[in-house]
């Protein structure tokens, strides 16, 4: 019922609006995949899948990363390299996005140059928060062992985006 | 660079072009500026605000000094400025960030009430701006001295693009906009806008693509008056003097 092309390609390279119901899988961590996407409306909770030996038994084993709004985008990186997903991505309460391949993203790219600035926006703000984790993480491994999740999993994390 | 904002009562006005010596803007944005700060309203100046292709120096300076005092008593008053950079006032963008109170940005994209807004001058989707930007400043440049017999120079580059547009799109067999940047809107409100404000062709218009996605253009102040009001996610284009 959900999950169908709403537009074609006309006159926008390959870029087409699907939508998904409420809980649906857009896309899956581990999968081979080169789209991305852009929420037209609705929301979109990403998520990974709780690494083996972290964190106890009694917690979800899904650790939740970000939810995101209308306007927001996701699974560029496994557009831009090429790699399996490092996230999962659900509708929440039922999303429209408009998904792109790597094709659609260049035309995209050559008639709405604002777009690419927010795209690099977006990847720097994420290397910034990655730089100031990282300075986290190597102050706290000279101070001595100590929990680390938390420092995986940070709020930096959320407000950087994904996956 | 601020470009994510919520804003639930903001006015967008475009095209002051301050300096040029036929642009009335420093002469009315004075009242426009002060019934702002009195309604509460914070302020978006969508691009070619300063006139620095085409003013000479002493004519930018002059013209600039009482809109400079008028935006620092808004600023003053508590109220934010913003100023997008348009293809008039480029060099601007050494500023990025602030100057002298005011968020200097090449585009913003507004939270208001539930919609989403982008305003943008619009001048990366002009054709010939894209093609060829040198050549474009020089035509510009050397359109200055034009202003002296027809002040309006720009309404003619205006109507030839859209001739050009359409007549290409026609010799392609393709359904084509009347103007690019009605293209260029709608290639945005793909992208989760409810909302785009642009300037840069003088032109004040509202058009309502399907319902929910609208595009408005802010149009000038080198002869006109028009502005773009936002209140809490509801759009208008009005004109000054007709607001109180």
């Amino acid at each position: 019922m959900f999950n169908r092309p709403l537009s074609s390609s006309n006159g926008h390279g390959t870029e087409q609006s699907r939508s998904y119901g409420d809980g649906e899988l857009i896309c899956q961590e581990g999968e081979s995949s080169s789209e991305m996407f852009v929420i037209q409306s609705g929301s979109v909770r990403i998520f990974k899948a709780r690494p083996p030996g972290h964190g106890r038994p009694s917690q979800p084993p899904e650790i939740e990363l970000a939810v995101l709004n209308k306007g927001d985008f996701f699974g560029e990186m496994s557009l831009l390299e090429g790699l399996p997903r490092d996230a999962s991505a659900v509708a929440q309460g039922g999303a429209l996005v408009l998904v792109m391949t790597p094709g659609a993203l260049l035309v995209r790219l050559r008639r709405d140059p604002t777009f690419a600035f927010e795209v690099l926006r977006r990847l720097s703000g994420r290397v910034r928060s990655l730089n100031a984790r990282l300075v986290a993480a190597l102050a706290e491994s000279e101070a001595g062992p100590s929990a680390r999740e938390p420092l995986l999993y940070s709020p930096e994390t959320k407000a950087a985006g994904v996956p | 660079m601020i470009i994510d904002i919520q804003e639930e009562r903001l006015v967008v006005i475009s095209d002051l072009h301050v300096g040029n010596p036929y642009s009335a803007a420093s002469r009315n944005l004075g009242e426009f500026f002060e019934d702002a700060r009195r309604r509460g309203y914070n302020l978006c100046i969508n691009g070619d605000g300063f006139e620095i292709l085409q003013a000479r120096f002493a004519s930018l300076a002059a013209d600039s000094a009482g809109v400079l005092r008028s935006l620092r008593r808004l600023i003053d008053a508590g109220r934010r400025v913003f100023y997008v950079v348009g293809n008039h006032d480029i060099a601007l963008e050494n500023f990025l960030s602030a100057w002298s109170g005011i968020q200097i940005t090449p585009f913003l994209n507004v939270t208001s009430g539930d919609a989403r807004i982008r305003i943008e001058h619009g001048h990366l989707y002009d054709p010939s701006f894209v093609k060829s930007p040198r050549f474009y400043e020089f035509m510009t440049r050397a359109a200055g001295p034009f202003l002296h017999f027809y002040p309006d120079v720009y309404r003619i580059w205006t109507s030839y693009e859209e001739l050009k547009h359409r007549v290409s799109g026609a010799l392609r067999g393709k359904r084509s906009s009347v103007s690019v940047y009605h293209d260029a809107a709608r290639m945005l409100l793909r992208r989760g806008f409810d909302v785009v404000v642009f300037g840069h062709t003088h032109h004040a218009e509202e058009v309502v693509f399907e319902p929910g996605q609208r595009y408005f253009n802010s149009g000038n102040w080198v002869r006109g008056g028009t502005f773009v009001e936002i209140e809490r996610g509801q759009v208008s284009l009005r004109r000054w003097g007709t607001t109180t």
